[in-house]
């Protein structure tokens, strides 16, 4: 446990950067997975495909592998991410807004037919009756699943301080334990903590929100 | 996780082809083709760790899986290289045959605890021998002396000539690993990138993404190996890495143990032909002169 | 009230046909409603009604033929044809009232998202509706919290709003307890007496006989007969209409 107060200044500055990384591949992901799911339902069949295709091609993917494309397969077409931080962001929101458009879907899949199709015969367009009608109703039923995902996403993030260069709560772990033989055990234990205190309080408040937007219905 | 016992079979085939029917039974072969002979009748006093390895037949040794030349696992799922060779070594003196070797993948991270839990007889993975891992478990050897150096694209455009240059280029190590330590410690305005594996930064040197890879001039050699002549070594190893095999803390016995058999290894050419046939046949370089082991 | 008013044509159908899948659902259809008028489609389930209603406003496309409200061309799909939808109220039999929104929200939504209106205006003008249909101090509810017959009419407000053209009705009042099928339907009797042009798929023959101009009788994806109420009830000439009535008249 020492080892772990030792090291404090490093687990807090991993766990800002975690957290930076979480919120803005999170927000990222609901965006672009939500317009994803707009497209998967969508009457226009180009889109649709575009939807599923990403999908398919995304969420059978293993993250290290969406890492290694971002990280060394851009730079091939010129793309080059100085910005480590940068890079892992865009791979965690490539990744997770797969999901999110799945769990989206689900949600706006399980909003009553009758609910889009009265917003159409009253005029709206296709993205505005998806936007006022159909989407605020299916984001109730999508807030357990959604959380689902960003807890997995916080945890992903690990991902990219273990092997790609960013400097996250994950990343730490090596060099202390290297620098401390024998304290393995302790510095998992701190690494886990501190994603603990992100996925901890998420959990409460998604179930929060949970209970709270239940009782509109 | 053992070697199959159709390579032993395979070199006894060798022998009978060869007239020299009388060593067959001692004799196993591995693939790569260097020899370790195995101690029949082997005798040690009662209680030690040597014993009871002698007497189970079997020993569990943790290597590295992905280390070219030094341990890395094959297509066949056994691993070969340096290490796996020492490890051999070792085993035979206890009179236990390479097949009968429990192979543990041990990564940079785990090590340490898996000697501390008895979860392996000892470590043999590229195991830089230093002080503060001697307070909790303790290394025979050193059995190779490796040097941090630095790795380059072919023509080394930007003339790096050694450590000096860390504060001017983008340097690739892994996430963890002491060549890292040395540099933040020595360099603390050199613009390091960790990625988890060597591979990666050769590839992020490939692209440009950093100018240059620092690590164990022995890893280095094994990339430009691999490299299709992109990279090059700058070839001015500028720290000292020996190499030790991980035992558990206080076991003073297996250690001298282990250490005897080194000097022996020395003397009778098989440390030598194990470099030939494993590390040096990758890396195209003579067998070194053995470092002395370090009886502490 | 029976008599027709001379009017010019508003929706035209002619020479429309269907299919889901195998099915011919919508057979050589032809039906012209002029301006004002009340159009009472009736026919046994499964007979086509609602696809014909659903096809007027495009909610169902159809293979072939032709739809023009006001002279208009159905567009095929857009911004296009979102416009012309708004020309189009619906009701729906099961409400379809935006479940996450207040009674006056449900109102409102159209008037501000598609006509642009500001958010007053379509709000003072929702509860002229709503009063008008009898749910005015219902407006800060959400539709959960309404009857049936009230979440109905707030429907019929909430098509009002876009001042359409023309109104469709599939079956109001089929999913209604019996004691609020009249406050629906005298809400309906009344649009019809203000002049609005509407197409109702119903079995009330009362309002039939009180509110249309003119009955269609539908079987089997074809118009069989049009007629105009007291002729239809009183002197069906096909078979499959005098059948039809003989059993929904005779419980
Ligand atoms: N979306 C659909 N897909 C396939 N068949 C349908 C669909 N909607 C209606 N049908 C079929 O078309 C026929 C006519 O249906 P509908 O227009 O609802 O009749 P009605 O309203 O007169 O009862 C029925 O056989 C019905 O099963
Ligand atoms: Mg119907």
């Amino acid at each position: 446990m020492g080892v772990v107060v030792e090291n404090l200044d490093l687990f807090w500055s991993g766990f800002l950067r975690t957290l930076l990384m979480s919120v803005a591949a999170g927000v990222i992901a609901l965006l672009l997975g939500t317009v994803l799911a707009g497209f998967r339902v969508s009457p226009v069949p180009p889109l649709r495909a575009l939807g599923t295709g990403y999908v398919n091609v995304v969420r059978n993917t293993p993250l290290t592998a969406v890492f290694v494309l971002v990280v060394f397969g851009l730079p091939q077409v010129d793309l080059t991410f100085q910005n480590y931080v940068l890079a892992a962001i865009v791979a965690l929101s490539v990744y997770t807004s797969a999901f999110v458009c799945e769990v989206v879907r689900s949600g706006i899949n399980s909003v009553a037919a009758g609910q889009a199709e009265a917003a159409r015969a009253l005029g709206l367009t296709f993205r505005q009756s998806l936007g006022t009608v159909v989407l605020p109703q299916a984001f109730r039923t999508v807030v357990p699943p959604l959380g689902n995902v960003w807890i997995a996403l916080v945890k992903n993030t690990s991902i990219a301080g273990g092997g790609f260069a960013v400097a996250d709560i994950a990343f730490y772990g090596p060099s202390i334990i290297r620098d401390n033989p024998g304290s393995a055990l302790w510095v998992f234990a701190g690494v886990a903590f501190f994603y603990m205190v992100i996925t901890v309080p998420s959990a409460i408040a998604i179930s929060r929100i949970e209970r709270r937007t239940a009782i509109v219905r | 996780m053992r070697i199959t016992r159709y390579a032993a079979a395979l070199a006894a085939a060798g022998v009978v082809l060869a007239g020299c029917s009388s060593e067959a039974g001692d004799q196993a072969e591995d693939a790569a083709g260097n020899t370790v002979d195995v101690q029949e009748d082997v005798e040690f006093e009662a209680g030690t760790t040597m014993a009871e390895l002698a007497e189970a037949g079997t020993i569990t040794v943790g290597t590295k899986f992905d280390q070219p030349g030094f341990g890395l696992v094959g297509p066949d799922g056994e691993p070969e290289g340096f290490d796996v060779e020492m490890a051999k070594i070792v085993a035979a003196e206890l009179g236990i045959a390479p097949e009968d070797i429990e192979w543990v993948e041990t990564v940079s991270a785990n090590r340490e605890p898996f000697l501390q839990n008895g979860q392996v007889d000892m470590v043999v993975a590229t195991y830089t021998i230093n002080d503060a891992r001697k307070e909790i478990i303790d290394f025979a050897g050193p059995y190779y002396e490796a040097g941090q150096d630095i790795m380059v694209a072919a023509g080394n455009p930007l003339g790096v000539t050694g450590p000096e240059s860390f504060p001017d280029i983008r340097t690739c190590s892994v996430n963890g690993s002491t060549p890292a330590q040395y540099v933040q410690t020595n360099y603390p305005d050199a613009q390091l990138t960790l990625f988890g594996e060597y591979s990666q930064c050769a590839e992020a040197l490939r692209n440009g993404q950093v100018d240059a890879v620092t690590t164990d001039n022995v890893i280095l050699t094994g990339l430009v190996a691999q490299s299709d002549g992109d990279f090059e070594l700058v070839g001015n190893a500028f720290t000292e890495e020996p190499y030790g095999i991980g035992i558990p803390k206080g076991d003073d016995e297996f250690r001298a143990f282990i250490n005897d058999t080194l000097e022996e290894a020395y003397e009778s050419g098989t440390w030598a032909d194990a470099w030939d046939a494993t590390a040096g046949a990758i890396t195209d370089t003579e067998a070194p002169e053995p470092p002395a082991v370090d009886r502490y | 009230m029976t008599e027709r008013p001379a009017g010019e044509p508003l929706v035209r159908l002619s020479g429309v046909n269907k299919w889901f899948g195998e099915l011919h659902v919508l057979q050589d259809i032809d039906l012209t409603i002029d301006r004002g008028e009340v159009v009472v489609v009736i026919g046994p389930s499964g007979s086509g009604k609602s696809t014909l209603c659903r096809t007027i406003n495009r909610l169902e496309s159809i293979e072939n033929g032709e739809i023009t409200i006001d002279g208009q061309r159905l567009p095929e799909e857009g911004k296009e044809l979102a416009r012309l939808r708004a020309d189009v109220g619906m009701v729906f039999q099961s409400f379809n009232l935006f479940a996450h929104k207040t009674v006056l929200e449900n109102v409102t939504l159209g008037p501000i998202k598609v006509r642009k209106q500001s958010k007053a205006d379509a709000e003072k003008r929702a509860r002229e509706l709503l009063d008008r249909v009898g749910v005015g101090h219902q407006a800060d509810k959400v539709p959960a919290q309404l009857s049936g017959g009230q979440q109905q009419r707030v429907a019929i407000a909430r098509a009002l709003a876009m001042d359409p053209k023309v109104m469709l009705f599939d079956e109001p009042t089929s999913a209604l307890d019996p004691e609020m099928i009249n406050e629906v339907l005298d809400v309906m009797t009344s649009l019809a007496r203000d002049g609005m042009t509407m197409i109702v798929v119903t079995h009330e023959m009362g309002f039939a006989r009180r509110a249309a101009n003119r009955v269609v009788f539908m079987d089997g994806g074809r118009i069989v007969e049009s007629a105009t109420p007291e002729e239809f009830f009183t002197n069906p000439t096909s078979d499959r209409a005098k059948d039809f009535l003989s059993k929904i008249l005779n419980h």
